[in-house]
């Protein structure tokens, strides 16, 4: 909502029309005599090579999968191949004109593209810079298995590296590009600009947005092509990907040299079937997919139908949109048009179409017609065209017997190094900044208005006297998240935030508010109401090597980002064999007041899924070390932040929250209050409500509690909880998250192992109801109260003398609810 | 449906229990919580709770029976309802014997093997908690019989500490009599706000009296029992000159009552030389363990002494370490510990003794047969002082004093010759005790 935007109702009010430009269709009309002038023989002859490569390739797949073997080597593959014999032409067409720079990503469908961008790299790049890549890729140890026998030049040798790299990771093998922990659907090959493919249908589509904004904020060369399939134009993600990518403020409110369109291309690998569903035709409405492109800018995004069975016609596609990304006028869709001869995988018989149509299509074979094409224009004999395929076929029998064989292409021994996988899932880095150079900012961070005005506030909550200090003059919790994250935006220069109402609001509940002042539209912006995209691009942004925060307002929106929460951002480090690190923050804000669908904590749906650090501070203190830690890492973090709070002052830190720097480590919870015969373990905001718990039993009961803080979900050391346990006997364990599958329950069911012995009582949780969130006002029925506390603990625990219980914690109870799943 | 009211199994021991009182007579409404009736085992006294609410249908046990664990005791259900099921159909019993076959149950148990191996765990009676139980375990406190104050009746920490205060040692032994478990049961009583059952004498018949027995008196007679039963004892009597004895004794009393020495009684220098015996010859000083004998190099000196509970046999340890003078003193007060009964019940066991001494002197006894205290191997029986005609030297034929020795001796342990010879060194010693032993 930047003001410098004035809407004129006069203007907005007016009549008029939106009229549509036209969308090129397979325009590609240039005979090869034409395109004589741009290529070499050995262009057109490596074009055809790279082609053959990919087919021998798939065909090597297609052979293992259904025949158990492929020249006579016997294999089983139990694993995917999702193939795409009769797609080459379009992936190396797409390839040929990408510069190393360029980041292509994919789907499960992508051994073509990977094979095509790898090939295009190793022609581009020259020897020196191949080896060392080699070399450096896992400290050679790939390269050592490819070099074994090898007689040849770096760039043979490159070209079997790819092969064998990449056929070593579909087998699982360690030796593999990613350790044998990516596989077919999602091998990658980042020094080739080859980037991680997806198996989630249209999982790139927001994804690579967030490696253009990558290379658009930092002003690095090249563009990235998101290759995604036709049926992918129905997902969310890819919606959302192209929303945040054509978002107008790219070319009216950023700033000069950053002002202009992404430089992305939305290549629709288009092979006119999503699976078993013809898109055009029977599962969309598109007609054409590259109609699309006209309702989403001006610009139409530039999109076309280009004929993918054709190399050249999509070379020179290419070259032409890459053109148009560099004079900043991106996206671009494009609309690849192919076919696939085999099956969605090797299981599909292909029951959906007909034999007469699989047949007329292999008729028009790009191998065929292409090879064709060459001889009848005096370019290549048949000959030659001969014997690029036994070249071919030589290199994939070899990387084959190699990939196939234990002895050098062994998988993890998860016999010998069982938590091999298990050390993978975090990088656990600490490091200042992602890139060294000054960071972009509008004013020192000392001139900032609300570094100034954070000078003057109390940084403790009490006076001497034990008084609370008046809330305008007293240190907040949303103070410390705006230290830390300012801090970080002054230390490293490819830090950016983005969610809704960032910028301007300064966020919806102020954390950022002095931001907008400090920072350029680059580094600090809003994004459209896409929690996919907001996720989905935060993710690619770091995973090109950048740090990011990203802001979920509500935490109950989690649920619009959960492909990207659940499926993307956890897993691409360990999928990656750790070659990537993802130093993604993303805020997610827990509300209350605003009924069932604002009001949710969803702490434990995300502290289910292996890969997130999960944290929820409940202090000023803990929100500025936590939240130092969590910039300061290379994991992604889910941070929990609750409305309640925001506006707590620190009452437990000794003179108050630090004007410096300091990290509270993860997995660390903190002793709120000592205490001697009970332990109140709380998640969040919840915190509160323990405290007023323990100060009535101390009051009313003679008991005094021990008040713990998780602090984190993810990772969490037991220690301290168990040491509270042994003293006590005793335990509840308290959050805002509805009890049924609470990460309070994993909880206690941890500690109940840990100190079986020690227990007086099972631990006890007081979580939410299972119900909806109910209105503000009937609240106090949903989320926890201290009162609750003290029944849980009366009913379950230790009968507390004269206590009158108010909620129902008894057996019966219990049996009663789950039967009615309540 | 009415419901069978069972005789809780209060562990792998236990094998039977006496009910102390009905706390409801038949037709009572029962609430559940209510206590239905007091019962004890030979180690404490417990409450049963009613599990169901409902009425007393019928009960098959009076007071002062001895049920078996698991047996049905009761029935609780809704008036009208019938019991004859209850009734006809026992549950499964542990191989419990019944002392008297034909005492007044109403319904007799069987009392048949085909039972071996009981189902019901006795923690599904005892709801404990982990730590709980494991504070009980360390301090060695019985969590049979505890009430439990938590939730659902679950026995917590507090409960345990509570009875930690004054609660008996966990571990019996055959002839130990534990001062403190009266003691115990009353706390726990109190705090249950349950009067202590009276042992009240049942009259069956105008002839005699019935009275169930005490505790004590169970394991009196079981240790009793089991020594006769499982060793090979047998007894020598002779007799020593005494009047060295007398001697002594007539001059420490003198200076006993000028105050310059303690009391020290003729049993107290019998004690004396048969510790100097003991530590000469240590074959008798020592367990007979089945499969080898263990003994001693210090002598535990077992001394019985009455009280009005029963017979209690205390230990001075390392009695060898101590003159006359230390000896006399600790057992006079050890003997007074346990007539006042706040004796440490380890000093009560009978595998903390090398030896014992029981002497029925004072009660003109000439002769008998002492008991051993298994895994002892011998018992001394120090008799009354008689006079018997001797010679005194030059041909003269006078009576003199002398003390009557009886030693049982397990022949398991050691054969009749050492045995007697012992005999004739502990009659040695107190022949010539020393005159400057004080």
């Amino acid at each position: 909502m930047p003001k410098s935007l004035f809407i004129d109702p006069t203007e907005a009010r007016k009549k008029g029309e939106i009229s549509f430009g036209k969308i090129p269709v397979n325009q590609y009309s240039k005979t090869i005599e034409q395109e004589k002038k741009i290529y070499s023989k050995d262009d057109f002859l490596r074009i055809y090579r790279d082609m053959v490569m990919i087919r021998e390739f798939e065909t090597m797949l297609n052979l293992i999968k259904t025949a158990g073997e492929y020249q006579g080597i016997p294999y089983n593959h139990p694993g995917p191949a999702h193939l795409s014999m009769g797609q080459e032409a379009a992936a190396v067409g797409m390839a040929y004109t990408l510069s190393v720079d360029d980041y292509i990503f994919g789907s499960h469908r992508s051994h073509g593209e990977i094979l095509a961008k790898g090939l295009s790299a190793i022609h581009q790049l020259d020897e020196k810079a191949l080896m060392n890549i080699m070399k450096v890729h896992f400290n050679g140890e790939t390269l050592q298995v490819v070099e074994k026998g090898f007689k040849g030049d770096a760039k043979e040798l490159a070209t079997d590296f790819l092969l064998y790299g990449t056929l070593a990771e579909i087998f699982a093998r360690k030796t593999g590009f990613n350790k044998g922990l990516g596989g077919s659907m999602h091998a990658f090959f980042t020094p080739f600009g080859v980037y991680p493919n997806n198996a989630i249908v249209g999982g790139s589509g927001d994804i690579s947005v967030g490696a253009a904004l990558f290379k658009k904020v930092n002003s690095k060369p090249g563009i990235v092509v998101a290759n995604i399939g036709d049926a992918s134009m129905a997902c969310g993600p890819v919606w959302e990907g192209i929303s945040f990518a054509t978002m107008d403020q790219f070319r009216t409110l950023w700033e000069d040299p950053y002002r202009g369109g992404l430089p992305i291309i939305f290549n629709f690998m288009n092979n006119q079937y999503g699976m078993g569903g013809q898109t055009r035709g029977e599962t969309m409405g598109y007609d054409m997919l590259a109609r699309v492109g006209a309702g989403v800018n001006p610009e139409m995004m530039h999109a076309e139908r280009v004929d993918g069975y054709n190399p050249l016609a999509v070379i020179d596609a290419f070259r032409r949109k890459k053109k148009i990304l560099e004079e900043k006028k991106g996206p671009v869709l494009l609309d690849t048009l192919t076919y696939r001869f085999t099956g969605h995988s090797p299981s599909d018989a292909s029951s959906y179409r007909s034999r007469e149509e699989i047949d007329a299509w292999e008729k028009q074979d790009s191998l065929l017609t292409y090879s064709a094409d060459l001889i009848r224009s005096g370019i290549a004999k048949k000959e030659e065209i001969e014997a690029v395929k036994l070249v071919v076929v030589d290199s994939i029998v070899k990387a084959l017997k190699k990939a196939i064989d234990d002895s050098v292409s062994p998988r993890m021994d998860l016999v010998a190094y069982p938590e091999t996988i298990g050390e993978m899932i975090f990088s656990n880095g600490s490091i200042d900044k992602m890139e060294d150079r000054t960071p972009d900012a509008l004013m020192t961070m000392e001139e900032n208005p609300r570094v100034q005005q954070l000078k003057k506030k109390e940084r403790f909550g009490l006076d001497k006297d034990g008084k609370p200090h008046s809330k305008l003059k007293t240190y907040q919790l949303k103070d410390g998240l705006f230290e830390a994250i300012i801090d970080r935006f002054y230390k490293d220069p490819t830090l950016v935030a983005y969610g809704e109402e960032n910028r301007d609001w300064g966020g919806a509940f102020a954390v950022y508010r002095g931001l907008t002042e400090a920072l350029p539209y680059h580094r600090l912006f809003n994004s459209p109401i896409a929690e996919g995209a907001i996720v989905g691009t935060a993710i690619g942004y770091g995973m090109a090597g950048g740090r990011v925060i990203a802001e979920i307002m509500y935490c109950d929106f989690l649920g619009r980002c959960g492909d990207e929460v659940f499926n993307q951002l956890p897993k691409w480090q360990a999928m990656s064999g750790n070659i990537i690190k993802m130093p993604v923050v993303i805020r997610v804000s827990v509300g209350s007041k605003y009924g069932a669908q604002h009001s949710q904590d969803w702490t434990s749906l995300v502290a289910h899924i292996p890969g997130l650090k999960v944290a929820f501070p409940a202090t000023p203190y803990d929100a500025k070390g936590l939240m130092n830690s969590a910039l300061q890492g290379t994991d992604p973090v889910i941070f929990f932040e609750s409305q309640r709070i925001y506006d707590v002052a620190e009452l437990f830190h000794e003179g108050g929250v630090p004007e410096g720097y300091y990290e509270i480590p993860f997995g660390e919870p903190d002793i709120k209050r000592k205490g001697e015969d009970i332990t109140i373990l709380s998640i969040g905001a919840t915190l509160y409500r323990a405290l007023e718990a323990a100060d009535i039993l101390k009051e009313k009961y003679g008991m005094t509690a021990e008040v713990i803080d998780a602090r984190s979900l993810v990772p969490f050391n037991y220690d301290i909880v168990i040491e509270s346990v042994k003293k006590t006997g005793r335990i509840v364990l308290t959050s805002d998250a509805n009890s049924r599958g609470s990460f309070l329950k994993e909880m206690a069911h941890t500690i109940s192992e840990l100190a079986f012995d020690d227990l007086d009582a099972p631990p006890v949780v007081v979580g939410s109801r299972n119900w909806i969130v109910p209105a503000h006002e009937l609240e106090d029925h949903f989320f926890p109260q201290a009162e609750w506390i003290l029944d849980a603990i009366d009913q379950k625990i230790v009968p507390l003398k004269g206590h009158i219980s108010g909620t129902d914690f008894g057996d019966a109870s219990i049996k009663m609810r789950n039967k009615k799943g309540i | 449906m009415a419901e069978a009211v069972f005789m809780p199994r209060l562990g792998q021991s236990v094998e039977s229990c006496i009910i102390t009182r009905w706390e409801k007579k038949k037709g009572d409404i029962v609430e559940e919580g209510d206590v239905l009736f007091c019962y004890e085992t030979d180690k404490a006294s417990f409450d049963e709770i009613a599990k169901v609410s409902g009425i007393l249908l019928e009960f098959f046990y009076e007071e002062g029976d001895e049920v078996p664990v698991l047996a049905n005791v009761a029935v609780i259900g809704k008036a009208g309802e019938s019991v004859d099921a209850f009734r006809s159909s026992s549950p499964t019993t542990s191989a419990v014997e019944l002392s008297a076959a034909d005492s007044v149950n109403v319904n007799p148990l069987e009392t048949s093997q085909h039972d071996a191996s009981v189902e019901t765990p006795s923690d599904e009676k005892i709801r404990i908690s982990p730590r709980a139980r494991c504070i009980a375990q360390a301090k060695g406190i019985s969590i049979q019989g505890l009430h439990g104050s938590g939730p659902n009746g679950r026995i917590i920490v507090r409960d345990v500490e509570s009875a930690g205060l004054n609660a008996p040692k966990a571990e019996p032994a055959v002839l130990i009599v534990p001062k403190a478990e009266p003691e115990a049961i009353k706390t726990v009583k109190a705090e249950q706000n349950v009067s202590t059952p009276a042992f009240a004498p049942i009259i069956s018949n105008d002839d005699f009296v019935e009275t169930p027995l005490s505790n004590m008196r169970k394991l009196i007679a079981k240790g009793m029992h089991a020594s006769l039963q499982n060793s090979a004892q047998l007894t020598h009597h002779t007799s020593a000159d005494a009047r060295k004895l007398l001697e002594l004794r007539a001059s420490y009393k003198v200076r006993a009552e000028k105050g310059e020495i303690p009391n020290i009684t003729l049993n107290d220098l019998v004690c004396y030389a048969t510790v100097r015996a003991l530590e000469k010859m240590p074959a008798i000083n020592s367990h007979f363990l089945g499969d080898r004998t263990k003994t001693f190099k210090k002598v535990h000196l077992g001394i019985a002494v009455d009280t009005d509970r029963g017979l209690m046999v205390p230990v001075i340890r390392n009695a060898d370490d101590l003159k006359l003078k230390a000896l006399a003193t600790q057992m006079k007060a050890m003997a007074e510990n346990c007539r006042k009964g706040n004796v440490d019940p380890e000093l009560l066991r009978s595998e903390n003794a090398s030896f014992t001494i029981s002497n029925l002197g004072a009660y003109g006894i000439e002769l008998f047969t002492p008991v051993i205290n298994l895994p002892q191997s011998g018992i001394l029986g120090v008799n009354t002082i008689t006079y018997r005609p001797a010679d005194i030297g030059n041909g003269i034929i006078a009576f003199i004093p002398v003390i009557g020795l009886s030693l049982t001796y397990d022949h398991r342990a050691l054969d009749g010759a050492p045995a007697s010879a012992f005999l004739k060194e502990i009659r040695n010693q107190i022949e010539n005790l020393s005159n400057d032993l004080v």
